[in-house]
């Protein structure tokens, strides 16, 4: 370490202790004009066994704790370099070196968590819903093409909680030690926008390292540090490809680009389906992008063009749109199934939407979702059944001459479905009372419909036929809407049920 | 008087072709104008120049980028008749408007952009109305704003013969930017009034199809926004980011955005929507975002530093707007994730409805156009969600993206990682074969399909297969390949495990032995085949050789909790219960929330410090509970917060909190239960919680789960006894009233455990008073009756290890401080504790096993029979159970029913070493000397090489 640097920041860490407080803000402000400070820490903290290293970190605490916002993101700006100096000391299990470095980590993670008041604090945000009105959209405009059950389960808007409440923490420990990472992480992205290029380039060498050190990539990047291998989780690495996707969109393109394919790569070893799933959609969004890196266009390479309005898909091709108005007419009904068959649908989630569309009639038109676990084997089968309950009461008099069969195979299914529905009971407390209020309703309905099945023949006056087609769409649910019959007289229920998947 | 109404009628429909830019219509409509009355003859002219520019601008679009130059032979035609209309001054003020802005366009197209800007001047577009004008007017002023700017951006600065009133300012510099604002300005305006064109031609349009429905004409034709229509639209925020003022550029995509869409919008409104959604990603952080209804703040880190200050505000005004979205309860983002979420979900719904699902090759372009807008929207809509953690509602996106997903890779795979990160496993692993099809050498698709086979699924036939898969690709799958030798030996162990049959076990140990050795020596510095190879030694009691393996597994990765572990039971084994003590607290030292941990250490403790020792462990361990699982705000709800999510968001936890039994032979079947508990049910979701921690909820009504926590009742508030300090909350609780009912709970579970008061030594009372989950079990249980339901309704024969129940910890905990209890012969207290974890699983084998060991202690021999006899009938390969009712048999003098029972146990599990010694002594008391003699011998081998607890609990997950 150069003499010069030092004397920059011994200059620095004396300034700061004799600053009156009403000074702090114009001190803060004039903290980016110290050309030769900014690099000079960073030395000090990569150096790790210089005597400047505590007071350093000291120092960068204290700028934390002000509550300042421009001293706080001059400490946040050296976290990449910080956590690479506690992970590779961590790694080469020499605990006594990196005492002031924990202690500083600590200290921003416990002052991050709780709010002004000392609450812990939690993040949350709003999962915005396409049927609520918003500053962009009427839910109108949109039609019902969202109305999934997802989309239904968060009629409205929900508040999720991202990240918190989280507990004070004394000490790194091997298991909390990527939690605190990964939350300070997630403040050092909150801040990204007002991070120096140094930062960023530091954010995605220790991404890299992080992911090759000890791998057979690491002689490829030729990187001779440590080479033990770190843990890591699957949480931290989604953290570090959020600012690695921030370094490659503004200006650091070579070192960003470099640092994502290393997380990949170390993804893929760890089988860690989140960071890959972000890091490949990065990957592939900014597959077309031409990225202009930093030395023409300035810091930003977020640049648009004009684009042509007209929809550049020729009219007479079939689109979802053009086929919405189409009405299906499958009449290859196929069983129930057997149970074996059922059984390999076991999945978690199961949805049941009642409702009737038809301009014609008065159908009981409540949707509702619900994830309710099936308990029975064959119910298994109604794995995000749609069904479209309705009363048929038009004038097919004559098609009651109920099988047997039939009616035997309808209150199989009315046993099933009702057993789906009141299954309600240990569901997590997700569900709105609306949809509470709505499944009983169905209940109710759907007796009603399959009593309509039920009783015997004689009754021609009754005239109310249930036929129920459930039949799998390509987007994986399954309708049961009845259908007009007119071919068969009987009435039947039949399932659908595609190859899932 | 009729020629006058004709006359009117015949302006109106002039007025309607020319909004509706029907321009073949309007040679025959001049004709027949110019038959009525003669002043219209320059009227006749602006028309038929308008018209024939406008075909003209149809038939040669001008392409972005490209900037027209020269006269066209055939505009010579237009200007004719323009300079016609305009020479002869005898035109209305607002036609004379008309054909200048035409005259203007005119220069433009032809490239004399000075001259353009001269008409320009002297139409004065700032005086222009916008209100009470009729549409196509709109239209015209919108494009001859563009075109202005255009005009400005073509024309150098400098120039003297710039006839502009902002010149005239000293500094050059100045006068750039004033020009640069000038054109922006330009833009903006001429996007604005597009907008408000456009909506009121979509207006007028309707309502002329209302009016007259015959001869409707080309009806449903949409509007086209020419060249000028779309600059003006999109210019304004081009400059604003290329001169990187971004936050001009936002504030801009926000104001087009905002205005209500219509039809020719649409496809503009998702570009725009998907570009902001891009840089709301990319290009900002939640500290300098602002919201849509707040100023943009003055200084940006997002603007160019060194055109700072040039960010000046919009500084003009319209007397008409486009409308905007508004109404009560709008809802508004408030962060940049919510941002750009709403605005990709906007996309995605548009980007859906344009999929193109007609697969004939004609159609093959538009295919690949509507896949690659939507696919840039899942992509972003992934990031994301990513980042804020919900899988669920990402899967749920991706799985709308399956009607672009036929063959391609990408999306697939996206979805199957969003099943997979949602916890979906069963789906994901479909949707991961579909993967292996489509990209069959890519060894990571397999792989992430075994981890999901051994770990949530248990399905170990499929998995053996998708490792095989690894296996196959031999050299190609290079890194990997280990990776799939470490696959297919736990494939193979955990089949020992649940082998049934001891040939079969040794069979498959042997194979996992060798996959194993194999994926060691491939790949010699990953920690995890050295761990896994020590484990299976382990299992198969060659303890010196494990242990040189976990060392060498430590000596690779030093804090890995396993490793740790396996070290500790290995230690153990060979009767070196302090020093693994000392390793089981070192590794507490690293990993203090670890119950796996926690339950070794209970166990270790009663054998080196007594069982007062393991008792407070017991505690300390409810007090770790407690903390952790109560860490959960009550007050979120939604999908992501609830605990068990978290639980499965926290992986390293999850491995934690596999139960010392559990992956053991004999349990197998029982534990299926809090398998299948933990993906449908999920009864810990916070609110549950805090209402269920009250005695009034009805357990039978769901829908008080929904309420607010009523207060508990607290019956008889003076009779509040001091009781056992309340330990101390090692975090602030998060809120008051979840705290105050949880002190309720002490008080009650005080009162109604009297008879247990007398029996408070060693901080007993102390232990309930952490978590005692009196009023939570009736929750609980019904979770319980649920789980057993699926659980007897699923063979034993498939075992599942899935994620666990919190439940089921804190019912393990339970029942390790009964066990503790029996050791130091106090019936009252563990079965006070066996009564704590019955009321969460009653049902359950280890309960029901513990229950019998305690009247075992009372003396009580039949009951104990009975106790065990119904543990069997739930899990009837369960061997400690088995070996306890093959002693009572014994005692009953019932020989053969006891040596039955005995070798069933020991087919189970041929390494139990006390199911040998009862063997043994059955056989010695029916005179079977030599038999006895040879199981004593086995079970004094087994002994030697036995566990404090079996190797298996030590979870195997790739």
């Amino acid at each position: 370490m150069l003499a010069m640097d030092q004397g920059v920041v011994e200059e620095w860490l004396s300034e700061f202790k004799t600053l009156p407080d009403n000074a702090v803000s114009n001190y803060a402000a004039s903290l980016k004009d110290k050309a030769a400070l900014v690099p000079a820490l960073y030395k000090v903290i990569r150096e790790n066994y210089s005597d400047l290293l505590e007071p350093v970190c000291h120092q960068l605490f204290e700028f934390y704790r002000s509550g300042e916002p421009q001293l706080q993101r001059f400490t946040l700006q050296f976290l990449p370099e910080l956590l690479w100096s506690l992970l590779s000391v961590s790694a080469a299990r020499d605990p006594h070196t990196s005492g002031c470095i924990e202690a500083l980590l600590l200290g921003i993670y416990n002052l991050e968590i709780v709010d002004k008041d000392g609450q812990s604090k939690v993040l949350s945000f709003t999962v915005p819903s396409l049927s609520k009105p918003s500053v962009y959209h009427e839910p109108s405009a949109i039609g019902s093409i969202a109305l999934t059950e997802g989309a239904l389960a968060n009629h409205g808007l929900s508040r999720v909680v991202y990240s918190g409440p989280h507990l004070q923490r004394e000490t790194f420990t091997a298991q909390n030690r990527f939690e605190v990472l990964t939350f300070l992480l997630l403040c050092y992205n909150a801040a990204l926008s007002y991070m120096t290029a140094i930062s960023l380039q530091s954010l995605c060498q220790l991404s890299s390292r992080v992911c090759i050190c000890g791998y057979p990539r690491q002689q490829i990047r030729r990187y001779k540090g440590i080479s033990t291998r770190l843990t890591v989780t699957s949480e931290f690495l989604v953290q570090l490809i959020t600012g690695i996707h921030y370094a490659l969109c503004n200006g650091e393109v070579e070192q960003g680009s470099k640092a994502l394919d290393d997380v990949l790569y170390r993804a893929q070893l760890e089988l860690f389906p989140e960071a890959l799933l972000v890091g490949n959609a990065i990957k592939s969004s900014l597959h077309g992008a031409a990225l202009k890196s930093n030395n023409k266009e300035g810091a930003r390479s977020i640049q648009v063009e004009i684009t042509p309005t007209s929809s550049r898909i020729s009219r007479n091709a079939v689109t979802s749109l053009s086929i919405r108005g189409h009405r299906w007419k499958r009449h290859d009904a196929v069983d129930l199934g057997s149970p074996d068959e059922l059984m390999d649908i076991s999945e978690v989630d199961e949805g049941v939407w009642p409702g009737g569309v038809g301009p014609d009639m008065t159908p009981p038109t409540i949707t509702i979702s619900n994830s309710v676990t099936t308990l029975n084997l064959g119910a298994k089968a109604m794995k995000k059944c749609r069904l479209g309950g309705r009363s048929n009461k038009d004038k097919e008099a004559g098609a009651l001459t109920t099988g047997r069969a039939a009616s035997e195979n309808a209150e199989l299914s009315f046993k099933r479905l009702t057993l789906t529905s009141s299954q309600s009971v240990p569901k997590a407390g997700a569900l709105t009372s609306l949809t509470r209020t709505a499944s009983a309703v169905f209940s109710r309905s759907f007796e009603q419909v399959a009593s309509g099945i039920v009783p015997p023949s004689s009754n021609h006056t009754a005239s109310e036929v249930g036929r129920y087609s459930c039949s799998l769409q390509e987007d994986g649910l399954g309708y049961l809407s009845p259908v007009p019959n007119h071919t068969q007289r009987s009435p039947s229920i039949s399932v659908h049920l595609g190859s899932d998947l | 008087m009729t020629a006058r109404k004709s006359g009117s009628r015949l302006e109106t429909e002039i007025e309607r072709c020319r909004s509706e830019s029907q321009w073949d219509k309007i040679p025959e409509l001049v004709r027949q104008l110019s038959a009525k009355l003669i002043s219209n003859d320059d009227l006749g002219e602006l028309l038929l120049g308008e018209c024939k520019l406008q075909t003209y601008l149809k038939e040669n679009p001008i392409k972005q980028g490209a900037s027209p130059r020269g006269p066209r032979p055939k505009l010579v035609e237009v200007r004719k008749h323009l300079t016609a209309a305009l020479d002869r001054g005898n035109l209305k003020a607002d036609y004379l408007q008309e054909a200048s802005l035409l005259m203007a366009k005119l220069c433009y197209v032809e490239g004399e952009y000075r001259d353009a800007l001269g008409h320009y001047s002297r139409v004065s577009l700032e005086d222009m109305q916008l209100g009470g004008a009729p549409v196509y007017r709109l239209s015209m002023i919108a494009e001859a704003y563009a075109t202005k700017g255009l005009c400005l951006e073509k024309v150098p600065a400098a120039s003297p013969a710039l006839s502009n009133k902002n010149t005239g300012s000293p500094s050059s510099n100045r006068s750039i930017t004033d020009r640069e604002q000038e054109i922006i300005t330009c833009y903006e305006k001429s996007g604005d009034i597009a907008l408000l064109y456009l909506q009121e031609a979509e207006k007028a349009l309707s309502a002329g199809i209302q009016n007259r429905s015959p001869k409707p004409g080309p009806t449903a034709q949409d509007l086209e926004l020419g060249y000028f229509l779309e600059t003006g639209l999109q210019r304004a925020h081009v400059i604003h980011f290329k001169n990187g003022n971004l936050t001009r550029g936002v504030g801009r995509f926000r104001e087009i955005l905002r205005a209500v869409e219509n039809r020719t919008t649409q496809s503009l409104r998702m570009t725009i929507a998907r570009q902001l959604a891009e840089i709301l990603l990319r290009g900002m952080c939640e500290q300098s975002y602002w919201s849509p209804l707040e100023d943009p703040p003055t200084v940006s880190p997002l603007d160019d530093p060194t055109r700072q200050g040039h960010t000046l505000s919009k500084n003009y005004s319209l007397s008409r707007r486009p409308r905007v979205y508004s109404g009560e309860n709008l809802f508004c983002p408030q962060e940049n994730t919510e941002e750009a979420l709403l605005l990709l979900l906007i996309s995605e719904s548009m980007a859906n409805r344009d999929a193109v699902l007609s697969r004939i090759p004609e159609h093959n372009n538009d295919r690949i156009i509507s896949l690659q807008s939507a696919s840039v929207v899942y992509d972003l809509l992934t990031i994301a969600l990513g980042r804020r953690g919900q899988y669920e509602m990402l899967s749920e996106c991706l799985e709308r993206a399956m009607k672009f997903a036929f063959e391609e890779f990408h999306l697939w795979y996206q979805l199957a990682l969003s099943l997979m990160a949602a916890g979906k496993s069963a789906r994901a692993v479909k949707v991961l074969k579909e993967c292996i099809r489509l990209k069959p050498d890519d060894p990571t698709i397999p792989l992430l399909a075994v981890k999901l086979c051994i770990g949530p699924l248990h399905w170990l036939d499929e998995g053996e297969c998708f490792a095989n898969m690894v296996i196959d690709m031999g050299e190609k799958a290079a890194e990997f390949r280990a990776k799939g030798f470490l696959a297919i030996g736990l494939v193979y162990s955990l089949k020992a495990t649940d082998a049934s049959l001891r040939s079969t076990q040794e069979e498959y140990q042997r194979k996992a032995l060798g996959a194993f050795q194999r994926a060691q020596s491939l790949s010699p510095t990953d920690h995890l085949a050295a761990f896994y190879l020590a484990l299976q030694l382990a299992v198969s009691r060659q303890i010196p050789e494990a242990l040189g393996y976990v060392r060498q597994a430590l000596q690779l990765q030093g804090d890995d909790v396993h490793s740790l572990h396996l070290l500790a039971l290995l230690l153990s084994a060979q009767k070196h219960y302090h020093d693994a003590l000392n390793i089981i607290e070192m590794a507490l030292s690293e990993y203090p929330e670890n119950f796996n941990l926690l339950y070794t250490k209970v166990k270790l403790e009663s054998m080196c410090r007594g069982p007062e020792e393991a008792l407070l462990s017991c505690k300390h361990m409810l007090q770790i509970w407690k903390s952790f699982y109560n860490l959960t705000n009550p007050s979120d709800s939604g999908r992501g917060s609830s605990l068990l999510d978290r639980a499965i968001a926290d992986r390293r936890q999850l491995n934690a909190m596999t139960l010392p039994d559990f992956s053991d032979p004999e349990t197998v079947s029982g534990s299926s239960s809090s398998y299948s508990g933990s993906e449908p049910v999920s009864p810990t979701s916070p609110s549950t919680i805090s209402t269920l921690s009250s005695p009034l909820s009805s357990p039978s009504s769901p829908l008080f789960i929904l309420q607010p926590p009523p207060l508990p009742p607290t019956k008889n508030p003076t009779f509040l006894p001091p009781g056992p300090p309340h330990p101390p909350l090692p975090h602030p609780a998060p809120t008051r009233t979840r705290s105050h009912t949880f002190c309720n709970h002490i008080t009650l579970r005080q009162l109604s455990n009297c008879g247990l008061q007398d029996a408070n030594i060693l901080g007993f009372s102390s232990m309930f008073s952490v978590c005692s989950v009196h009023a939570t079990s009736i929750a609980a249980s019904r979770v319980e009756q649920a789980l057993s339901e699926v659980a007897s309704s699923l063979q034993s024969s498939a075992p599942k290890h899935g994620p666990l129940h919190p439940w089921m910890t804190l019912a393990q905990i339970w029942l390790h401080a009964a066990e503790v209890y029996t050791g130091m012969s106090k019936p009252a207290e563990a079965s006070a504790c066996t009564q704590e974890a019955s009321n969460l699983f009653p049902t359950s084998h280890n309960v029901l096993y513990m229950r019998g060991q305690i009247a075992e202690l009372r003396g009580n021999i039949e009951e104990a029979k009975r106790w065990y006899e119904e543990a069997l009938s739930i899990n009837p390969t369960h061997v400690k159970t088995m070996q306890r009712l093959g002693l009572i048999l014994h005692q009953l003098q019932r020989y053969s029913l006891s040596e039955k029972v005995l070798r069933d146990a020991v087919q189970v599990n041929s390494t139990a070493h006390d199911v040998w010694n009862s063997l043994g002594e059955v056989l010695q008391a029916q005179g079977n000397a030599a038999a006895a003699t040879e199981c004593f011998l086995t079970a004094l081998e087994l002994e030697a090489s036995s566990p404090i607890l079996p190797f298996t609990i030590i979870p195997r997950a790739l």
